[in-house]
């Protein structure tokens, strides 16, 4: 423990040179910004930005994206709670009782709770990274390579079955990634696999390209088509910021409650932050002694789901960092920055990039405190971006997004590309079908293949090291378990 | 009883993509080794994965229509009917940029994607849409050639940008 402690000091001292301060400050700022903006999340951003990568140096480069991960978080309960039109869908559950809050006149403590609560959460999650994240070192430096098919297969599994509202599409969603993860040179023989003999396919399809043409094309031609004309009302933000002494009193326990719920539903990889949202939402609307006021803007309900989806959000670091394993499409892009500098996040990342790692962890509590200001006293600014008119909103996305595409490789076959997995997006936006499976499998596809491999390499071709390796088989069991029971649930019911 | 028209496409395309990658998959070479898998394992699993997802959607979709799907009207989803304009102008505005982006350069190629969009999200004044995209692509190209070093197409603005100093 006074080891982690002293880790944590030197990553403070890394944190806290002036360009990573700095670097910390714009991705902060950016997130929020992108986080306020309708229809654009975290991902996107963090996909359009990753272009930049190759200029900047790794540490500073991740301190800014860790910035935009939950500044957006941050951001998004602002526009939930002004214009009811949740920024992300880890928000929804706050706009059930936020814009209530907001239409009563009370924007000012509902964005006040929000804002304290998210930091609450944030630092105490991001105290739990600090001391977790050791233990699953010690753990995950005994796995090998049969140990972390299990755990890709596990996290498969809980972000295409088990989230969203249907196991078949949620599944169908992570095979296109998959497949869309098949095509290139397969790193292992050299053989190029559905390329057609198209250069530009020969390294593979870039998930920038893939993230940016489902999130900014196919939203924005989703929108256009469908909600572009309506009239959209916000709230005015009037009144007093300030919480009341009793509103005080009904926000902390949520907040803590909401913490002990989000932060393990990011850190085993249980995918998403919009599960634990919920879960707090009811276990407010359970708890508390004004029950009357759920569904009219009570106040545990804006409190305990703003602080849920940021432990959540933040608890994911662990996975991703520890055993380089993505539970959200966000982390997943992170995941592909980490890649870009050739560095591939797992246990032994804390030895080789101890600076890296450690500044980054470190980064986490600064960042909260700027937001905490960036969001309370600066709630006006950000207010004011809401006002950008539709066209000139998407219009800005969509340039942001193709330069995001074309600056990889200069190509216009990458923009071509974009604009048929905006179709694709448009097409899975409309039908319900979810787009962060395909992201995940895109990018931890590849990687569970090469860990496949390898385990059968070992074994000699025995496929029965999988269940024969105690961790192996009981995350694979879990994962079989996950998926069939539902099935099963269903089949019953219909019986 | 009778399946909805997209959902019974689209079941039918997951499908066939299945099928497709099923036959490239028997074009490349087995495993080898002590591993015995070679790089046509995974395409297997995803073809038959795809198959039966799509087979399975197919039978969803031709009892009853895909189970826990969002309403098929608009208006039931807070939504105007689709607007087949809008996604017209938003397809035209990316066509426009892969066209122009190599031969005009960024700025320009930009300024045309940013009016186009403009445009099919219902804005009817396109000088000041073209105005705000060129503004938008000089800073970007400038933000990107100057700062970053990461080189854009200058195009038919290279003589300006060119004599500026960039």
């Amino acid at each position: 423990m006074a080891d982690t402690f002293h880790l944590l000091l030197h990553g403070f001292s890394i944190a806290l040179t002036p360009f990573n301060i700095l670097w910390g400050l714009i991705g902060v700022i950016l997130g929020t910004f992108i986080g306020v903006l309708p229809g654009v999340g975290p991902a996107l951003t963090v996909a359009m930005l990753l272009p930049l990568t190759v200029k900047l140096d790794p540490t500073g480069a991740l301190i800014m994206f860790a910035g935009i991960y939950y500044g957006a978080m941050y951001g998004g309960s602002t526009t939930t709670i002004l214009l009811n039109t949740p920024g992300e869908s880890a928000s929804i559950a706050t706009a059930l009782e936020g814009n209530l809050m907001a239409k009563n006149g009370r924007a000012g403590p509902a964005l006040a709770t929000s804002a304290i609560g998210s930091f609450v959460a944030g630092t105490i999650a991001t105290v739990l990274v600090t001391m977790l994240a050791p233990l699953v070192i010690e753990v995950a430096l005994k796995f090998g390579p049969a140990e972390y098919f299990a755990l890709m297969v596990f996290a498969f599994t809980t972000v295409s079955a088990v989230i969203g509202s249907s196991t078949v599409r949620g599944l169908t969603s992570l095979f296109l990634g998959l497949f869309l993860g098949t095509i290139g040179i397969d790193g292992q023989t050299g053989q190029s696999r559905f390329a057609f003999g198209v250069p530009e396919l020969l390294d593979g399809i870039d998930v920038v390209v893939l993230a940016v043409g489902l999130f900014a094309v196919g939203e924005a031609l989703y929108v256009a088509a469908y909600s572009s004309r309506l009239e959209e009302k916000i709230e005015q933000l009037k009144g007093s910021l300030w919480m009341s002494k009793e509103d005080w009193k009904r926000s902390w326990p949520a907040w803590l409650r909401a913490t002990v719920i989000g932060f393990p539903f990011g850190s085993i990889p249980a995918g998403g932050a919009e599960i634990p949202t919920f879960l707090s939402y009811a276990t407010e609307k359970k708890l508390t002694k004004y029950p009357q006021e759920f569904g009219k803007g009570a106040i545990e309900g804006v409190a305990g789901p703003e602080a849920a989806n940021n432990a959540s959000v933040t608890g994911a670091l662990v996975p991703l960092l520890t055993l380089g394993i993505p539970t959200s499409a966000t982390a997943a892009i992170l995941l592909s920055a980490f890649q870009n500098y050739g560095i591939q996040p797992g246990p032994l990342l804390f030895q080789s990039q101890a600076d890296l790692v450690w500044g980054l962890i470190a980064s986490l509590y600064i960042g909260n405190v700027l937001l905490l200001i960036l969001n309370l006293p600066l709630v006006g600014i950000w207010v004011k971006v809401l006002t950008i008119p539709l066209p000139l909103l998407y219009a800005g996305i969509l340039v942001f997004a193709t330069l995001g595409a074309y600056s990889l490789h200069q190509s216009v076959v990458d923009l071509l590309t974009l604009y048929v997995f905006g179709l694709l997006g448009f097409v899975m936006r409309r039908w319900d079908i979810p787009v962060a499976p395909a992201i995940i499998g895109l990018i931890l596809g590849p990687l569970a293949e090469t860990q496949f491999r390898r385990a059968l390499a070992i074994s000699q071709g025995d496929l029965s090291v999988f269940i024969t390796q105690p961790i192996s088989a009981a995350v694979l069991g879990v994962s079989a378990l996950l998926l069939i029971v539902p099935l099963v649930f269903s089949l019953v019911r219909r019986a | 009883m009778k399946a909805k028209p997209a959902e019974f496409i689209i079941s039918v395309a997951i499908v066939a993509l299945g099928a497709a990658v099923a036959v490239g998959t028997t074009r490349l070479s087995g495993g080898g080794g002590y591993a015995r898998i070679g790089p046509n394992a995974a395409p297997a699993v995803v073809a038959g994965a795809l198959i039966l997802l799509g087979l399975w959607l197919l039978y969803e979709a031709l009892s009853g229509g895909w189970r826990n799907a969002i309403a098929d009207s608009p208006e039931a989803r807070g939504e105007h009917s689709f607007l087949t304009s809008a996604f017209v102008w938003v397809s035209v505005g990316l066509f426009a940029e892969m066209l122009l982006i190599d031969r005009a350069g960024f700025v320009l190629a930009q300024a045309a994607l940013f009016a186009c969009v403009a445009r099919g999200f219902g804005s009817i004044r396109p000088a000041r849409d073209s105005a705000i995209g060129v503004v938008l692509g000089l800073g970007v190209f400038l933000f990107f050639v100057k700062f970053l070093n990461v080189n854009l197409p200058a195009g038919w603005l290279k003589p300006i940008l060119g004599t500026a100093g960039i």
